[in-house]
């Protein structure tokens, strides 16, 4: 029924070098739904991705999306046809 | 998850549904598989063994020793799908998070629909056989309650170990 939320999780992380364990714990989840949350897996509530959000100090629509994220290359250096 | 102030024992409990050093026992789906196979075929025979305790009427001593000897690979097997769903089942509701607490109630409700058939193919049988043999009904219901009872209790156990999903790739962070 739902639909699939993507998210630039797993990219914000490693840019942040912050692991699943230590964002789970910041947000009150398991660390496994983090995971589940960037492999496509589970949509997280709205609640939860506004934590996730206010952890990383972005507003959610950075990291959420009903439609698939463009590469950030492309959105800050633009792109020509390939 | 902690919404609430956490115990001791739920903290006891969390660690020890997180502990990883069993992990490779339910790393995939065919071995979490393959432990619910286990765990329901250990069932049965322990069932199995119950009812022969209640019905029979030699000496029961080797039926007790049996059964004391499959509790061991029992319990493992138990601990094993505890351990590949982390505690779903064992945990208390506020130790979990939005996401585990609905794979529990999804759990619980596909168990529901699951024991409600095998009840329902169980009372069928029942009266069937009481058709034929009419004294068939009483000489069984102890066993078949039993049964209901352990099915009740351990299908959600056995649904949540089938369903388990793998673990998500490691962190490199």
């Amino acid at each position: 029924m739902s639909e699939q939320v993507h998210n630039r999780l797993a990219m914000a992380r490693a840019e942040r070098k912050v692991s699943r364990q230590s964002l789970a714990e910041a947000v009150g989840a398991h660390y496994q739904t983090i995971g589940y949350i960037e492999r496509g897996q589970y949509n997280p509530s709205l609640d939860l991705a506004l934590k996730i959000s206010k952890f990383f100090g972005l507003p959610v629509e950075a990291l959420f999306s009903l439609e698939p994220f463009r590469p950030l290359t492309d959105e800050v250096y633009g792109r020509n046809q390939p | 998850m902690t919404t609430t102030r956490l115990t001791r024992y739920d903290r006891t409990m969390l660690r020890l549904m997180n502990d990883r050093r069993g992990a490779a026992w339910y790393a995939t789906a065919a071995r979490r598989r393959l432990a619910v196979t286990a765990h329901v075929a250990l069932t049965l025979a322990i069932g199995g063994l119950m009812t022969h305790l209640f019905l029979a009427e030699d000496e029961p001593l080797w039926t007790i020793a049996v059964m004391a000897v499959l509790l061991l690979p029992w319990m493992v097997a138990t601990g094993v799908i505890n351990g590949a769903t982390r505690g779903l089942l064992e945990l208390r509701a506020h130790v979990l998070d939005e996401r585990q607490s609905a794979e529990r109630s999804r759990v619980l409700a596909r168990a529901h629909r699951v024991t409600t058939l095998l009840l329902a193919a169980a009372a069928a049988t029942l009266l069937v056989t009481g058709g034929i043999a009419g004294d068939a009904p009483k000489a069984y219901a102890a066993p078949l309650l039993i049964a209901v009872l352990v099915t009740h209790w351990v299908m959600p156990l056995w649904v949540a170990g089938w369903l388990a999903q793998d673990e998500p790739a490691d962190d490199d962070i």
